[in-house]
């Protein structure tokens, strides 16, 4: 207790700071006053009596030292000297403070934006109550529809049917949710509106999603199971995002009716703020509907297929069960559910039933697909900034080494006149925390700025529609982060020198401080260059490798033509299109687009070259066996329009393309690619032969009538060789023979209509668009890019890399090249009576300065050497997280040693030819 | 010291302390009197002492000293506490080999 009262006391003791002190002068005076009456009054003369007064009273100023001591909290005291001091002190050097915080800042900021980047796209949680209880069924995620009973390695989507049994089957799960996997465009329109119908992302959602998720309406209600139901009305939910944007948080939207692929909905409720779905992706949803409406919106394929499996489970389980348990029952009811199929399995599926199973993990970030695509490029920025941050530390390291050399002669003067060696050293460290601060601040204002960019680069926003949800605030754990690095960077090269410096006796210093003997005071200083030299070459060196992976791929023969080529998308089930009514479709397209000035050719395709999308099929070719369940027999496939093959500029190299001849009621064909006929013909001559799929049950469906050069169409592999690929007719449906069904009705949809412009004519969008309106005006285009622009787009991330690498590859050269110009000039410096002495002995200035190179150099090799295996290291992570990338390029290595070797040259000879420079007398006279 | 001076002469200014203290201790103790004023700080900052100027014999501007009701209570429990460990030094001082066997 009374210690507590006496701190409060030593706290406020501050403010009465001048009046304690005159209350103490009185009384030390009164005392000793009365002490000289009394030895006044014992008979000492005068000057005596005061003089024992004293004597016996004490050394004075010790005592009022120690009075002070007690009176305040010395502590915060001297914290507070040390403060204004360090900030006087870094006032009186501004080349210095700027220097070191502009470094910092610029390090700290491109780390701490980096580190946002990776924790928000790594460990961004869903906006739903506890994401902690979530579980998601599926560790990899698939999309967006798959067939039959098998899965390689894990079940990981999953049909209705399949849903129903788990949900009603396994109690550990309060709630058990599904949704679409993928997520479709809906074109919608607001009832009684006159405007035509825009596209929006939407999703479908059981039931009880929301209510698994947690989460409540804003406004109106959210689905509830009722609606999931067969014949119940059907309603939607929109996002908060597009009733704020698009109808000004209109309250008269809930409740109001809305026809979304021109079938009528209501909307009943707005999603809270901040919602986003259950995926973190770059577009997120606007619209939700029940499972249950899928068929009545119509889309790829028929939910209540049992074997079509296109829904992602997620599940919140009961407080207390163990998730592990669950997991394991789940692997039993699949086993069961599959067993219940068995008559309708194929021989493939029943092969492989022993080894489907399936494997709950954490789901409170939701479905990872976002996670999983950018992995890696993610994990390559973080080792690239921690690079960075190194060598700026170590940039910083160097500055401070240098600031404390210079002070040495200050520190040993301070140390002789009685200062404590703690003081100091503590001095030290004020001055260096307070740089490390205001450093870690600018580079807060850096990583905020340096996020959006990066965000904005590589998530480019598409007008009208959501943006990808993270913000470009740096988080809180990442703040603490950044902070954390530069308290300690501070700390650790402000502590060094100075403790250094008190270590030495102090006449030592006084007397030769230009003259020091100490070469070992340069150790840390030429290390610190070498490791930055280094790190600055390996840096180099992967952006070069990087450029130029990114460089084969984008200059690649890719098969199709991308000038004078401009892809228009449209989604004509957003018009309500039925199948039966495609074809004329697209006939009176390609007539209204083939009319507008300048166009030369108009074909449609279901999906454009790296457009992102990819049918697949597997191939059973006639005469050859049924392939078993572990072949691969894999093709991706499109449908086209008669003209497709012109239009997109592929070589048709034997046979034909798709004519007007290849009708509805003509015989099935299909156009192949060279590596398909390589793959399944072999050397033998494919025209003429046919092949079917194997889900057809027939291998005698498509006839080949042609074959086309490899073309580039799916976006990943972008370095191995392209895969088989065949080509099928609009008009013709894959009605298979045994039962009449038709395989793929909406394949029939197609998506990409590529239009080709003469030579020297230019096309505006408006043209295009009106256009199309005489065709159909609530068919809606839903974008219109250059194909140019569309492969561009496939390179966006890699590109994006590449250039970040390049810029903190040259951002550590340009550090580097800064730390050896000052490690060089201070040599210069210190040995300036020495290249006095040799001059005076007839050296020439080339001698003089090839001296002093030889010394920066002996660094810059040191750096070289111990950069170069780091480089091979760097290299070969490289390349065994993207594709494309020769590790061991040897132009790109060598090119960035002579990059390295030439900035360095300049480096140093300039600090070197400044010191050759000097007439010799000067020299000798320096001290 | 200064507690028990205080309690038993009341009020006293920085330098009557001083004097008492040697007086009392018969000369025996030849501390500087400077470090008095640290102390009496130190008191006072613990609320054992309460201070005001007042005047003194010869009627000069004197910063007095007084013993708080917390002052009191503390002196005698460190009186208290000295006593316990004078007592308990004694009994080992009284001790003989044959107590012990």
């Amino acid at each position: 207790m009374r210690l507590l009262r006496r701190f409060v006391k030593r706290l406020g003791s501050w403010a009465t700071r001048s009046r304690d002190e005159e209350r103490l002068n009185a009384e030390i005076e009164e005392h000793l006053a009365q002490e000289t009456d009394r030895n006044l009054r014992a008979g000492l003369p005068p000057a005596e009596a005061r003089r024992r007064a004293v004597l016996n009273f004490g050394p004075v100023e010790a005592m009022k030292e120690d009075y002070r001591a007690q009176r305040g909290l010395p502590f915060i005291e001297t914290l507070v000297q040390d403060t204004r001091y360090a900030v006087r002190r870094l006032r009186n050097a501004p080349a210095f403070t700027a220097a070191v915080v502009l470094t910092l800042a610029l390090g700290i900021g491109a780390t701490t934006s980096i580190f946002s980047l990776v924790h928000a796209v790594l460990f961004k949680s869903l906006a739903v109550a506890n994401p902690a209880e979530l579980y998601r069924v599926g560790k990899a995620a698939r999309c967006c529809y798959w067939g039959g009973y098998s899965q390689e390695d894990e079940f990981s989507i999953f049909s209705y049917d399949l849903y129903k049994h788990f949900r009603d089957n396994t109690p550990g799960f309060a709630e058990l949710a599904a949704f679409q996997a993928g997520g479709g465009l809906f074109g919608v329109r607001r009832a009684g509106a006159a405007e035509a119908a825009q596209g929006y992302p939407g999703e479908f959602v059981s039931g009880n999603y929301f209510a698994m998720f947690g989460v409540h309406a804003y406004a109106g209600r959210l689905l509830a199971p009722g609606d999931d139901q067969p014949g119940a009305p059907p309603v939607a939910v929109m996002s908060y995002r597009l009733w704020q944007q698009r109808y000004g948080s209109d309250p008269s939207v809930v409740g109001a009716l809305f026809s979304l692929d021109n079938e009528p909905f209501t909307v009943v409720g707005i999603t809270p703020p901040g919602f986003f779905g259950d995926k973190l992706r770059s577009i997120p949803p606007d619209f939700f509907l029940s499972l249950n409406t899928e068929p009545v919106v119509g889309s790829a394929a028929d939910p209540n297929d049992v074997d079509t499996h296109w829904l992602d489970l997620i599940g919140r389980i009961r407080p207390g069960a163990d998730a592990k348990a669950i997991e394991a029952d789940m692997r039993v009811e699949l086993k069961q559910w599959l067993r219940s199929h068995w008559a309708d399995m194929s021989a493939n599926d029943r092969t492989k039933f022993p080894e489907q199973t399936l494997f709950l993990g954490p789901g409170g970030a939701g479905i990872t697909a976002m996670r999983d695509e950018y992995q890696h490029w993610l994990e390559i920025l973080m080792l690239v900034s921690s690079f960075v941050l190194l060598i700026v530390c170590a940039n910083v390291a160097n500055l401070m080494l240098v600031r404390g050399m210079e002070r040495r002669q200050q520190t040993s003067l301070s140390m002789a006149l009685g200062a404590q060696a703690s003081r100091l050293v503590r001095q030290a460290l004020t001055e260096s925390i307070m740089l490390s601060l205001a450093g870690g601040a600018a580079g807060l204002a850096i990583a905020y700025a340096g996020t959006r960019l990066i965000l904005r680069f590589a998530f480019p926003h598409v007008a009208g529609m959501g943006g990808v949800p993270i913000s470009a605030a740096p988080s809180m754990p990442v703040l603490l982060f950044t902070f954390g690095v530069s308290t300690l960077a501070g700390i650790a090269f402000g502590i060094a020198p100075a403790w250094s410096a008190t270590r030495v006796d102090p006449i030592e210093a006084l007397r030769g401080a230009s003259r020091s003997t100490a070469r070992t005071g340069t150790l840390p200083r030429r290390a610190l260059v070498v490791l930055q030299a280094a790190l600055s070459l390996v840096l180099l060196a992967a952006s070069g490798l990087l450029t130029a992976a990114l460089h084969n791929l984008e200059s690649q023969k890719f098969g199709f033509s991308q000038d004078r080529r401009t892809i228009a998308r449209i989604d004509p089930s957003l018009a309500g299109y039925q199948p039966d009514q495609l074809t004329t479709l697209y006939g009176r397209i390609r007539g209204s687009l083939s009319s507008v000035p300048g166009v030369s050719d108009v074909a449609v395709a279901q999906y454009s070259p790296l457009n992102g999308n990819n049918w697949g099929a597997g191939v059973w070719v006639d005469g050859q066996p049924l392939p078993g369940p572990h072949e691969d027999n894999w093709a991706s496939w499109d449908r086209v329009t008669v003209g497709y093959f012109d239009a997109i500029g592929t070589r048709i190299i034997e046979g034909r393309g798709i004519t007007e001849q290849d009708r509805a009621d003509s015989q099935l064909i299909a156009v192949i690619n060279q590596a398909f006929a390589r793959k399944y013909f072999k050397q033998a001559d494919p025209v003429g032969k046919y092949f079917g799929r194997t889900e057809m049950q027939s291998s005698r469906v498509y006839r080949i009538v042609g074959v086309t050069e490899d073309a580039r169409y799916l976006e990943s592999a972008l370095d191995k060789p392209v895969g088989p690929f065949f080509f099928l007719s609009e008009p013709q449906h894959d009605i298979v023979p045994s039962t009449g069904k038709d395989t793929d009705p909406g394949s029939h949809f197609l998506q990409d209509i590529v239009i080709v412009t003469r030579p020297g004519a230019r096309l505006t969008s408006d043209q295009l668009r009106r256009a199309m309106a005489s065709v159909d005006p609530n068919l809606p285009i839903i974008s219109i890019q250059t194909l140019a622009e569309q492969v561009d787009g496939q390179f966006r991330q890699q590109r994006l890399i590449a250039q970040l690498t390049s810029f903190f590859g040259i951002l550590s050269m340009v550090l580097a090249s800064i730390g050896l110009y000052g490690v060089t000039a201070y040599n210069a410096g210190r040995r300036t009576s020495e290249i006095g002495v040799r001059m005076a002995l007839g050296a020439t200035r080339a001698q003089v300065s090839a001296l002093l190179l030889r010394g920066a150099f002996a660094l810059v090799a040191a750096g070289l050497l111990v950069g170069l295996p780091l480089t091979l290291a760097a290299g070969r992570f490289l390349g065994s997280q993207l594709y494309g990338l020769n590790p061991y390029d040897p132009a790109v290595i060598v090119a960035a040693v002579v990059t390295l070797g030439f900035s360095s040259l300049i480096a140093s000879l300039i600090p070197a030819i400044r010191a050759s420079l000097v007439s010799p007398s000067e020299a000798l006279r320096a001290e | 010291m200064v507690l028990k001076t205080l309690d038993v002469l009341g009020p006293l200014h920085g330098y009557g302390i001083a004097r008492r203290i040697e007086q009392i201790s018969g000369d025996l103790l030849a501390v500087n009197q400077g470090t008095l004023y640290p102390v009496l700080l130190k008191l006072e900052q613990e609320g054992s002492i309460a201070s005001e100027w007042g005047a003194s014999e010869n009627n000069r501007k004197a910063r007095f000293y007084r013993l708080t009701r917390a002052g009191r209570r503390q002196l005698q429990a460190e009186t208290h506490d000295w006593e316990q460990t004078a007592a308990i030094i004694e009994r080992f001082f009284a001790v003989k080999a044959e107590d012990l066997k």
